[in-house]
Formats: C-alpha cells, sequence, structure tokens
C-alpha cells in the first residue's frame, strides 16, 4: 500500500504533464483499466497502485466503481466498463471518457469481485488522489483516510497540502494527520513530542488509537509523552461516555416513550388493559414499509419524503381499526377492564396473524430516508441522526397530544367521559361517540409510533410484541391516567437501563430495572404521578 | 372431619367432576396399559401424555381461580410459579441421569460440563434426593409468592398495577432464567430427562403413573380449593374481592388474607409445573413468558372465573384444541384462538361453566314455578273434583 | 385428470389447483383424525390412516410464534420439494405425502408434535426444528419412538444422536474458517465475540476463544459481550466495540447474534459509521433471509460464513432458485443456507430409501451413513458416520443488493466435528453410528461408549 502513497509527489508532477502526454496515458490508463478486469482478489491491489501511481484525475471515477461494485468486465473480450443498473440490464459508461455506450444484459458482463482489502487500496488510493481536489468535502475525506491509515511516505505530500488547505475543518483533519503520520515516521523526537501534544488536545478515539499503537514501537524517551497523552484523552472519554450513557439514555428513553404514549390514553386514560396495542404499533411500520415499496416502485424522487406520507396514513390506517375494535367489541366491555385484556389478546392474535398471512412471517425492508442515516460529532459525543429525529418527534407527539388533550373542547369531552362517564352523559356529550374517538386516538398514535420504530427495529408480526410489557411498565410506573407521568417513568427508565447496562451487561440491567420497578411500586402504589381526588377509586 | 366436610359441604357438580377425575386415574392408564394397541378402545400413550399435560394445566389455572375468582388477585404472573414448581423437578431428574450424559460426568449435568463448569453450584445441592426436590416444588413457589405478595399486599397495590407487577416479576424471571451464568441451562433448559424414582421416564407404565399422578392431584387440590371456598375463610376471602376497604373496616387483615391465598394458589401452581415436567420432557424459561400467565387467565375465563370447576374445563377445552387446530389448519388456527376469546368475553362473559349453571339454575327457577303453578292447578281441582 | 403433457400452457395453474385440492383432502383428513385421536381417544383409527399408498413425510417448523420468522420459509422449502419429487413419480412407487404441523414456537409443543407426527400420524421421517431447545425437546421423542429426524441449522455441536442427521453446520464447518479468513486475509488481532445469550453463540465463543488463544492471541484482546433474545437498543454495545476497536490494532466482530436482533443490531452500525473496511462483522446467522429486512449500502463489506449462499454460480442452483421462485410465485423470495441443508437432507433421505428399499427407521439409518448427493453449490455432501455432512465452507461479503459475494472458500470439503477440538470435556470424544461401534460418544482415551467414562 505505500507504493500508492509513494506516488503521491509523482502525482503532482503528472497533474502538471498530464496534458502534454495525454494520448499516450490514454493508452497505458486503458491497459490500466483494462488489467483489473483480469485480475485475481489477491493482485488487485498492485492493479490499483498502478492506476494510483498514473495520477490521472480520470482513474478517480474509477476506482470509485470499483469500490461500490459498479465496474463491471465483458465477457466477450475483457473490455472493463462503468455501469449503472437499469432493471435487468447494465448501462455502460466507457471508463475514461465517460461516454455512454448502451445497455446490455447481465449476463454478457462478469463483475470485478473486490473484498474489504480492496476497498482500503481503493481508499487510500483515492485518498491520494483527492487530497488536491478542488472540493472540499473530497479533500476532507481524503484527509481522514489518511488520518485513519497513516504512511510514513505520505507525509510530505500532507505537509504541501496542509500549506495550501484554507478550509478550517479540512486543516484541523489534515494536522490531525500529519500528527498521526508523523508518529510513523522517522522525524525528530522533538517534531514526534508536538505531534503527540496535538492529538492529546484532539483528544477523540482515533487518536486514541494511533497513540496506543504507537506506543509499543516508540522510543523508550517518549513513551512517557505518549502514557500521559493516553491517560488524559481516556480522561476526557470518561467525561464524555458519561454524556453518552445520558443520551442513550433518553434515546431509549423516546423509544419507550413513543411505544407507551398511545397506552397511555387507552389504557391510562380509559382503563383498557389493551393487549392489541402492540400490533397497532406494527401496523404502523407496515403502513411505512407500504409507502415506501409504492415510493420504490413508482416515484424513486421522493423516498426522503416517505416517512412524513407514511405518518397521516399510519395515524389513519390504525386509527380506522381502533375505531373497528372499539365499535365491535371494546364497546361491550366498558366497566369490566380485566375483561377487555382477554378480548384484546385474542384480537392481537387476530391481527398478528393476518399480518403474517398477508406480509408473510419474514422481516420487510424499511429503510431510513438520507436525513435520519449516519451520524454526526458533538464533542466526543458520537449522535446518530435516526436517534435525534426520534427524541424530536417523540416530543412533539407529546406536546400535540398534551394539547389536544388540555386545550381543545374534544379533550374536555374525552377527559370528562373517562372521569364520569354519567355526569358527562347528562350534560349532554355523546358518550359512546367519544369513547370511540379517544380509542381511535390512541390507536393512531400508535401506529404513528409505528412509523418512527419501523427506522431503528425490525418491521415483522412479531414487532409489537416487542413492546408491549416495557409499554405497560411505563405507563404503570408513571401513574394510570398522567400523561406527564408516562413521559417522565419513560426517560427515566431509559436512563436508568443505560446507566446500568455498562457495569451489569444488557440482561442484568434490565433485570434490575424490572426489580426496581417492582419496589417502586411498593413505595408509590399508584405510580410516579398518582392521579388524586375521586377520580381515583373510580 | 374431612369426611364430615365431605359430606356436608361439597355441592353435587363438585363430586361430580371429582368423580370424574377418579374414574379417569383409573380408566386411562389401564386403557392404556392392559388392552392391545388394536383394541378399539386402546388409548395410545401419546394420548395419554397429551391429557396428563391437560391437566396439569387444568390444576395451575384452578390455582390461579382461586387467587382471582374469589380473591380478585389478577395475577399475570401465575406461569411463574408453575415454571419454578417444573424447574425443581426437572433439576431432580437432571441429577437422575448420572453418567448416562453425553459427556458421562456423574455430578454435572451436560450442559455445565460444556460450559466449562468446575463444580456443582450451591442450588444444585440435594436435588438428588426426589423429597428434597418435592419439598422445593412447593416451597419456592411458595416464598416467592410469600414474599412478593408480603410486600406488594401490604403496600396495598391492587387492580392493574399488581396485575402488571406481577408480570414484572415473571418477565424478570424469564430474562435471568436465559442467562446461562444462572445455571439452569439458559435457554435450553432442563431436558433429555432418564428416569424418575428409578422408573423409565418413557415407559408407556410411567407415564401411565403420572396421569394417574395428576388425575388425583387435581382432584385432590379441587376438593382442598373447595374446603378453603365454603370456610369462614372462604367467605372472608369473597369479601375481600367485592369490597376490600369494607372488609377492612370490619376489623380484618385484608392483606393476610391475600398473602394466605396467593401462597396456597402459588403452591398449587408449583405441584402442576412439577407433574407436567416428567410428560412433557422439559422446561426451559419459555415457560416465564408474560404470555403464558395471560392464556391461563384465558382458560380460566373461557371455562368460568369463581366456579373451580370452569377453569379445569377451560384450560382442557383450550388446549385441546390448540393440539387439534395446531395440526388441522397450522396456518390459520391463530385466527381460531383469538376469535375463541373475543367471542367468549362478548358472548359469555361468565364463561362456559358459568353459563351452563346460570341456564341450568334458570331452568330449575322456570320448572320449580311451573311445578308451582301445576301444584296450585291442583290445589284448585281437588276441591272441584271432589264435589 | 388431465394428462400434464397437454396443458403445459398451464402448468402451473394445475400445479396450483392439484397442490390446493391436495392440501384441502389433508385438512380434512387430519381434521377428522385430529378429533378422533383427542375428543374419541379411542378406536383403532391408527391402522385406518397408516393406508399404503402414499408415504408420509412430517414436517416441524414453526409457523407463528418468535420462530416462524425463520421457520416458515423452511416449510415452503419442504413442501417444494416433496411437490417436485412427486412430479419425478414419488418414492418406491409411492407418492410422498407432507403432514404440515405448527409447534408455534413452543418448545414442549414441539415434543408433543413429534410425538403425534410419528405415533400418531406415521411419518417416515420428519424434517423441523430450528433452534437448539427445540432440537433438544424433541429428542427423546425420537430416540423413544425410533424415528428418523433431520436438522437443517448451524448448531453448537456437541451432540451426535442415532435418530438424528445434522445437515447443518458444526463449529469447525463455519466459525473456524471463518475466524481463519479473518487472521489471513485481514490480520485481524483483536476480537470482540458478541452473541445472544444461548447455548450456541456460547459454545461457538468457548471453541472461537480456546481456538484464538491456542493461536497466539492475548486474553485482553479478546471481549465477549451477549445480549438477551430479540435485543434491540445497540448503542451502548455498538459503541462500546468502537472504543474497543480503537486500541490501535485491527479488529474484527464475531457475531453469533441471533436472528431477531441482528436488524437493530446492523441497522445501528451502519449508522454510528462502523465500516467494514475498519472493524468487519462476520456473521454466523445472518443469511439472505435475515437481509432481506435491511437497506444493505451501508454494511457493504460485513461477512458472513456459510456452507451455501443464493449467489453461488451453479447449474444446480440456478435451477433451485428458479424452482423456489416458480413455487412461491415470487421473484424476489431468496434461498439460504438452511434451505439447502434441507435440499441436501432430503435428496439424501430419498436416496437411502431407495437403497434400503424401505422406510423401515433402521434400515434408513443404515443405509444413510455414505450417501452422496450433489449440493447446491457444485459438489457433493457425504453423510458421515457421525451423522453430520461434508460441506465446502463460503465466506461471502454483504452486497447493496442484499446479497452475498463470496470471497474466500475452503478448497475441499470440511466434515462436520460433532465434538469439538478445543473444548477440553468432549476433545476424546467421537460419534461413529456404524455397527460395531454405533456410539454417539465413544472415548477414544478410555476406549468406552458413554463420555468421559469415569
Amino acid at each position: 500500500m505505500y507504493r500508492i502513497l509513494q506516488t503521491l509527489l509523482i502525482t503532482l508532477c503528472l497533474l502538471v504533464s498530464a496534458h502534454v502526454t495525454g494520448l499516450r496515458a490514454a493508452d497505458d490508463l486503458g491497459a490500466l483499466v483494462s488489467a483489473l478486469g483480469t485480475a485475481k482478489l489477491a493482485e488487485l491491489d498492485d492493479r490499483i497502485a498502478a492506476l494510483a501511481k498514473s495520477g490521472d484525475p480520470r482513474v478517480i471515477p474509477v476506482l470509485e466503481a470499483l469500490g461500490e461494485g459498479n465496474l463491471y468486465a465483458r465477457k466477450a473480450d475483457g473490455g472493463v466498463f462503468l455501469t449503472t443498473e437499469m432493471g435487468a440490464s447494465l448501462v455502460l459508461v466507457d471508463p475514461l471518457d465517460g461516454a455512454q455506450l448502451g445497455e446490455v444484459p447481465k449476463g454478457e458482463l462478469q463483475k470485478i469481485k473486490v473484498n474489504n482489502a480492496v476497498r482500503r487500496a481503493v481508499r487510500s488510493a483515492l485518498g491520494g488522489l483527492t487530497l488536491f481536489s478542488a472540493d472540499a468535502g473530497a479533500r476532507l475525506k481524503a484527509a481522514q483516510s489518511m488520518r485513519q491509515t497513516p504512511s510514513a511516505d505520505a507525509l510530505e505530500a500532507i505537509e504541501t497540502a496542509l500549506a495550501a488547505e484554507k478550509d478550517v475543518t479540512v486543516r484541523k483533519t489534515l494536522d490531525e494527520a500529519r500528527a498521526v503520520t508523523l508518529l510513523v515516521s522517522d522525524r525528530s523526537d522533538d517534531d514526534k513530542r508536538a505531534a503527540i501534544k496535538l492529538l492529546a488536545e484532539g483528544g477523540g478515539r482515533e487518536a486514541l488509537g494511533a497513540l496506543s499503537s504507537a506506543l509499543s514501537s516508540a522510543d523508550a524517551s517518549l513513551k512517557p509523552d505518549i502514557e500521559a497523552a493516553l491517560q488524559r484523552i481516556e480522561q476526557a472519554q470518561a467525561f464524555w461516555n458519561a454524556g453518552q450513557n445520558v443520551w442513550y439514555g433518553l434515546s431509549l428513553g423516546s423509544v419507550l416513550l413513543l411505544a407507551a404514549i398511545g397506552l397511555a390514553i387507552t389504557f391510562g386514560v380509559m382503563g383498557i388493559i389493551n393487549m392489541a396495542h402492540g400490533e397497532m404499533v406494527m401496523l404502523g411500520a407496515y403502513t411505512t414499509f407500504l409507502v415506501q415499496d409504492v415510493i420504490r416502485g413508482s416515484y424513486p424522487a421522493l423516498f426522503d419524503w416517505s416517512l412524513a406520507i407514511a405518518l397521516p396514513l399510519a395515524f389513519l390506517v390504525t386509527g380506522v381499526i381502533g375505531l373497528a375494535i372499539e365499535r365491535s367489541v371494546i364497546r361491550f366491555l366498558y366497566g369490566r377492564p380485566l375483561e377487555t385484556l382477554l378480548a384484546t389478546w385474542g384480537i392481537s392474535l387476530i391481527l398478528q396473524q393476518s399480518v403474517r398471512s398477508i406480509f408473510g412471517p419474514t422481516n420487510r425492508e424499511v429503510g431510513n430516508p438520507s436525513w435520519m442515516a449516519g451520524a454526526f460529532e458533538l464533542g466526543g459525543l458520537t449522535i446518530t441522526w435516526n436517534r435525534l429525529w426520534i427524541i424530536v418527534f417523540a416530543l412533539a407527539v407529546f406536546a400535540a397530544l398534551l394539547f389536544l388533550l388540555k386545550r381543545t373542547s374534544m379533550g374536555l369531552r374525552m377527559r370528562a367521559v373517562t372521569q364520569n362517564r354519567r355526569m358527562a352523559s347528562s350534560m349532554g356529550i355523546r358518550t359512546p361517540w367519544v369513547d370511540a374517538l379517544t380509542f381511535a386516538l390512541g390507536s393512531g398514535i400508535a401506529g404513528m409510533a409505528g412509523v418512527a420504530l419501523s427506522q431503528i427495529d425490525n418491521v415483522s408480526p412479531n414487532l409489537g410484541q416487542g413492546y408491549i410489557i416495557d409499554s405497560f411498565m411505563v405507563v404503570v410506573f408513571g401513574g394510570v391516567g398522567n400523561l406527564w407521568g408516562t413521559l417522565v417513568g419513560a426517560f427515566s427508565l431509559g436512563i436508568l437501563n443505560k446507566f446500568l447496562e455498562p457495569y451489569a451487561g444488557a440482561v442484568l440491567g434490565k433485570i434490575l430495572v424490572l426489580v426496581l420497578i417492582i419496589l417502586f411500586i411498593q413505595k408509590k402504589p399508584r405510580g410516579l404521578f398518582a392521579l388524586k381526588g375521586r377520580a381515583v377509586e373510580a | 372431619m374431612i369426611t364430615s366436610f365431605l359430606l356436608k359441604s361439597l355441592d353435587r357438580s363438585i363430586v361430580v367432576v371429582v368423580a370424574i377425575l377418579l374414574g379417569l386415574a383409573i380408566a386411562i392408564p389401564a386403557l392404556n396399559l392392559l388392552t392391545a394397541p388394536d383394541h378399539p378402545l386402546h388409548v395410545p400413550t401419546f394420548l395419554v401424555s397429551l391429557f396428563g399435560k391437560y391437566l396439569t394445566y387444568a390444576l395451575l389455572a384452578l390455582a390461579l381461580d382461586l387467587v382471582w375468582g374469589f380473591c380478585g388477585i389478577l395475577s399475570l404472573g401465575h406461569a411463574a410459579f408453575f415454571a419454578l414448581g417444573g424447574y425443581a423437578m426437572g433439576m431432580y431428574l437432571m441429577r437422575q441421569i448420572g453418567v448416562r450424559g453425553s459427556y458421562g460426568n456423574p455430578l454435572l449435568p451436560d450442559f455445565m460440563v460444556f460450559l466449562n463448569w468446575k463444580e456443582l453450584p450451591w442450588f444444585w445441592q440435594g436435588f438428588d434426593m426426589f423429597w428434597f426436590a418435592a419439598l422445593m416444588v412447593v416451597l419456592v413457589p411458595g416464598l416467592l409468592a410469600f414474599v412478593f405478595g408480603w410486600f406488594a399486599f401490604r403496600s396495598r397495590v391492587n387492580g392493574v398495577y399488581l396485575s402488571i407487577i406481577t408480570q414484572a416479576m415473571t418477565y424478570a424471571l424469564l430474562l435471568a432464567f436465559f442467562r446461562n451464568d444462572m445455571g439452569f441451562g439458559g435457554n435450553n433448559g432442563l431436558t433429555d430427562f432418564k428416569d424418575i424414582l428409578g422408573f423409565n421416564i418413557q415407559a408407556d407404565g410411567t407415564r401411565a403413573a403420572l396421569f394417574a399422578a395428576s388425575a388425583l392431584t387435581l382432584a385432590l387440590c379441587l376438593v382442598l380449593t373447595t374446603a378453603i371456598v365454603r370456610s369462614k375463610y372462604g367467605k372472608v376471602l369473597v369479601a375481600v374481592r367485592d369490597a376490600e376497604s369494607r372488609t377492612r373496616f370490619l376489623g380484618y387483615r385484608v392483606e393476610h388474607i391475600k398473602l394466605f391465598a396467593f401462597t396456597v394458589s402459588a403452591m398449587m401452581a408449583g405441584i402442576a409445573g412439577a407433574l407436567y415436567v416428567p410428560q412433557v420432557g422439559i422446561i426451559n424459561p419459555g415457560e416465564f413468558e408474560p404470555g403464558n400467565s395471560i392464556e391461563v387467565v384465558i382458560w380460566t375465563a373461557v371455562g368460568g372465573r369463581g366456579t373451580l370447576i370452569g377453569p379445569i374445563v377451560g384450560a382442557i377445552l383450550v388446549n385441546g384444541g390448540k393440539s387439534i387446530f395446531t395440526a388441522a389448519f397450522p396456518e390459520f388456527w391463530l385466527f381460531a384462538l383469538g376469535g375463541l376469546f373475543v367471542f367468549v368475553t362478548l358472548f359469555l362473559p361468565k364463561g362456559v361453566v358459568g353459563t351452563a349453571s346460570a341456564y341450568l339454575a334458570r331452568r330449575k327457577a322456570h320448572r320449580r314455578a311451573a311445578d308451582a303453578e301445576n301444584a296450585r292447578d291442583n290445589l284448585v281441582a281437588e276441591p272441584m273434583a271432589a264435589e | 385428470m388431465i394428462p400434464q403433457a397437454t396443458v403445459k400452457r398451464n402448468e402451473a395453474s394445475l400445479r396450483r389447483t392439484e397442490r390446493e385440492g391436495f392440501n384441502q383432502m389433508n385438512i380434512k383428513a387430519r381434521v377428522t383424525g385430529a378429533l378422533l385421536a383427542t375428543v374419541l381417544s379411542t378406536t383403532a383409527f391408527n391402522g385406518a390412516f397408516a393406508a399404503d399408498d402414499t408415504i408420509k413425510v412430517g414436517i416441524l417448523h414453526s409457523l407463528s410464534g418468535t420462530m416462524a420468522i425463520s421457520e416458515t420459509t423452511l416449510k415452503d422449502a419442504m413442501l417444494m420439494l416433496i411437490d417436485e419429487q412427486n412430479k419425478k413419480g414419488g418414492l418406491l412407487g409411492k407418492k410422498l405425502e407432507a403432514v404440515v404441523v405448527d409447534p408455534a414456537s413452543d418448545w414442549p409443543l414441539f415434543a408433543e408434535k413429534a410425538r403425534e407426527l410419528v405415533s400418531v400420524d406415521k411419518v417416515s421421517a420428519v424434517f423441523g426444528c430450528w433452534t437448539s431447545v427445540s432440537r433438544k425437546s424433541v429428542l427423546p421423542v425420537f430416540e423413544e419412538l425410533n424415528s428418523i429426524l433431520f436438522y437443517p441449522v448451524q448448531y453448537e455441536g456437541e451432540e451426535s444422536q442415532r435418530n438424528v442427521f445434522y445437515t447443518g453446520a458444526a463449529p469447525n464447518q463455519q466459525a473456524v474458517p471463518a475466524v481463519d479468513y479473518l487472521m489471513e486475509n485481514e490480520s485481524v488481532e483483536r476480537w470482540v465475540l458478541a452473541g445472544t445469550d444461548y447455548v450456541y453463540p456460547r459454545t461457538t465463543n468457548k471453541i472461537l476463544e480456546a481456538y484464538l488463544i491456542s493461536k497466539g492471541v492475548k486474553p485482553e484482546d479478546i471481549m465477549i459481550n451477549y445480549t438477551p433474545f430479540g435485543h434491540s437498543d445497540w448503542q451502548t454495545i455498538v459503541s462500546d466495540i468502537k472504543k474497543f476497536g480503537s486500541a490501535g490494532k485491527k479488529t474484527a466482530v464475531v457475531s453469533t447474534i441471533n436472528g431477531d436482533a441482528n436488524v437493530p443490531f446492523y441497522k445501528e452500525l451502519a449508522n454510528q459509521g462502523v465500516k467494514a473496511e475498519d472493524i468487519p462483522v462476520v456473521a454466523f446467522s445472518v443469511g439472505e433471509e435475515e437481509l432481506a429486512g435491511l437497506d444493505t449500502s451501508p454494511l457493504v463489506g460485513h461477512l458472513a460464513a456459510w456452507n451455501y449462499f443464493q449467489s453461488v454460480d451453479t447449474p444446480t442452483n440456478a435451477e433451485f432458485i428458479k424452482t423456489w421462485k416458480a413455487y412461491t410465485k415470487n421473484d424476489k423470495r431468496v434461498t439460504n443456507d438452511p434451505m439447502e441443508a434441507h435440499y441436501i437432507g432430503f435428496n439424501m433421505w430419498l436416496k437411502a430409501v431407495e437403497k434400503a428399499g424401505t422406510t423401515d427407521t433402521d434400515a434408513v439409518l443404515d443405509a444413510m451413513i455414505g450417501v452422496s448427493v450433489p449440493n447446491l453449490s457444485g459438489g457433493y455432501s457425504t453423510m458421515m458416520p457421525n451423522h453430520h455432512i461434508t460441506k465446502p465452507v463460503l465466506i461471502g461479503e454483504i452486497q447493496s443488493d442484499g446479497q452475498f459475494e463470496t470471497v474466500w472458500e475452503t478448497p475441499g470439503l470440511v466434515v462436520g466435528d460433532e465434538w469439538s477440538d478445543y473444548l477440553p470435556d468432549s476433545k476424546d470424544l467421537i460419534a461413529d453410528w456404524r455397527a460395531p461401534m454405533s456410539c454417539g460418544n465413544f472415548n477414544v482415551a478410555t476406549g468406552k461408549c458413554g463420555g468421559k467414562g469415569s
């Protein structure tokens, strides 16, 4: 691999003279590219190095395609092409001049196989080639890849790039890349000390990795410096770890909140022990799947909007199903809460098996829209976008629900009916309809939660089963009938769980949380925020 | 005392059920062992074990009925007591394997050998003796129920809160028993039993004996619960169910009353589990699953809550249905099962037995009314004839 | 019946009606049978139902409950194989008849249903089970009633039973070669062994730990982590893996995480940016079926070790996939390793029955050993005396289309090793079910059958 980086300086020279020898280079390059087609996996490394050595910017798309698995060789003559997929056939593109060469059935082409080693080679070759790219993003990527796989030969190239770099972020990464690279080079100890200092200040896992690998090979005189730096970074990491645990706890809490919030209505407010709640969540997730399926088939451009489209649909679908369940079964069971348990358990079995019959028992694919994929760094925290959005979404749903219940006339009626049915009825409220709508609302919210949970969990007929017990725990822990209790309950259980997990392990942590809930209920038999007054005994 | 009780207060239907159970305890093993396989009345061994399993389920449902039907405690964790009793029996059966395990280790069960356990954990000591295991079958669930109930009833946790924490209890036990580090065989549980009290567990005779034991135990527990329910204590129990605060104000220690019923019920569930394990040949943490406990509630409800006979009928009906439907309509049986639950809650709120006895009672009342009318007619008619 | 040749156009629809008719008949017969069995609980209907015009094959896979997600596919695969065989004229001049039951992911129910299949339905062989516990639950039943079970899933080994044929991989046919690959090709020095807390990961990790230490890996370079079934919040563990991987040594994750928990695990890996080039994850329980529920583009390059991939380029495999897609009427249905195991097991059974000339258990058990049938990866698999089969080991990388691409394979076939050489208590044990040894746990050190024999 070092040969690739060795070529960086030559690359620079070649860039200047490329147009002079363009014609000859094209021939050579063509041969080099074709050579990829005949190479065995083990030989690809060398061929990639040779390509990178050419320093020609036209190599970049070829290498990118190779890394992504879009480079194919024609079985007939061994010609190598970039491809894009078009149904059952592939559109061929000339690797060097980018000319479209028409469609060919897949059978006529052979994919050039790559593995992780090849992808790594491609990554570092691209790093060398794009270090001087005009695009800051590409330069950042290059700098990151050099930071990840330091090689002493690249040092001068990095320094050249650093001198010319204006962009702050890229500069910072390049600085770190230089420091990491310096540690493996044969520069003076003073230079290395400065590098260690810089890494210690920057902190982070990559610095930790670079320093600890340098520790084994460093001079005796440098070892104390490295050890001190390591200690410093680890201390900082320990601080961030606590923060990270809080974040994970919040994120788990938001999932619990989403799962439980619909139940806080159907169980908490209405008193129905709704065992079919989990299935409503599952139906919401399947709605998302259906929406994405239609979008994938017909309107691929809308994919990023799929969740926004799925949300109201899931609310409607599960709301209507909830309405149907209430009208057909539950309305006969008011005042007999324990019997709702049996009936809704039966309904949940039926719903599960229906979904299994319609969609099959296997997982269905629900994709992340681009704005929910990946992560960003905040200080020492890694924050994934999907978790962030789920927290935001959970809080938004909570706020909307609270508003609905406390600030609208519909909410007033709902509260009136659930607190004193006969009185509400004498005041002229049509209690049957309010019951039906409340149950539909709870179900609809569960469906919306399903849209969010489809982003982090399996979409399978068993989806709901995984959440039902946790949801009941949250509602009971927080206090039945109190939305704020559900909020606080969800987040405190989430954070507690995540703080216990590193010490006790995932399983024992969960057991401890359950035991704590049991003990807590002894202390406060009506949950965290118990309802006071007359509603209690009803 | 028992005879006088039996004569006095067992009502006819209980006597009938006990008689049927005793009859089954003799008839089924006899038909299995004494008739030739092609005899028209032969009961295959497969069915003996299957019916034996139903009877242990029936015992579990009966145990639940004692607390739910008569004391109003809806326990969603009764399967935990059942499973604990099962584990105690399973540990005894494991110790009986001895050198016949795959690794031929005389002391350690196979799963401990291949996870490199060097010695038997302390909680496995003593389980090589049947009397000790039998004691643990009732003691462990009883103790858990006692401690759990002691705290819960004293803090006056009731209603759904109690239901949910019993569910938390069984869920926590489920997770705990799944852990291989616990020393109970993890997810695989305890299996591949060889013999019980020296008899080969796969022999037809042993299976028949286990069936008879299940039927007898069920009959005995039915008599016992009836005795409890019909006693003075039983009246207070029902009072607690119907008006807890009022009973408390009358000076009864409600928490003690509940605790007694809960503990007895848990012990019965433990015995059911212990009879279940040798007949199905495996005990595994899956038995702790919250869903299982909910199913027990459903058997009880289907049969009729608070009727004592109802839970037995319900457990046999639902599980019999499950056995038939999982084989006959493997793809659709869940629809049937789910539909059944909805149907029963909507149309038979008192359960099969409750509805049936209500119907019988109404018919009896009708007949009595009719009889009375006839009698009056006769009274009126007689003087006429005399004239 | 209409002669098949004349309605070639309508072959598919014909097949459908044939099958439906067949099923309906079957259901009806079974309802009556089960009702008779359970309600009347008597009678000699056994004789009446053991009609001699078909050979019955039991299928014991969960169609509901948590395992339905994996096992339903295997039920379909078996029905297809039986269907195909019947088109070729059945077996010993008789048609094959599938008997499907649903053990509902409930382990005691597995034992009950196995007993029902063998003693009530009189099936000649049973294909079924997925989890280790379901297999352990039915083992005594097959032993007692002397019938045959084909078990198609990779498992932890440490078992060889007279009535069971293990067509899935033993640890040496999957885990050990995968670790070898990572050591040689990716020069991995630090290992995370992450698994679900049950017996398969526990045993596999024990074997791998012993193996790695024997290869000179230091104990502090091995991290072992267990999670419960269906674990869905992987944030902490993925971040621990990243932390463990930042010690300056090349790190890899060996995952024995079970089915359902994999999707959230991979989603978390993708989102936290764990790339295969940096920290590759090699999995033993993730196949095409599991990946079907995922967007795999961020996961390209993560690995799996199996004995078969759908992407294997052989004519038999192409034919198999074609038949499968036609049978399920869904051209997106994927095939996977346990399906291949059933394919091999079923063909072995056919061959052994033909060889023995009867479906009688003892004769078939004898005839099975040494039977060799083509597998789907272009070679032949043979049933060994220890009731395990020979298989090639393939290492594949996940591609963006949800398929695997083979990047390495063993030069020859690997014999399944039931008693691992890396566990102290099992290294002296072997299994050989040929006469005169006929023993599943023969101790070569003491020369006796029956484990360590103390």
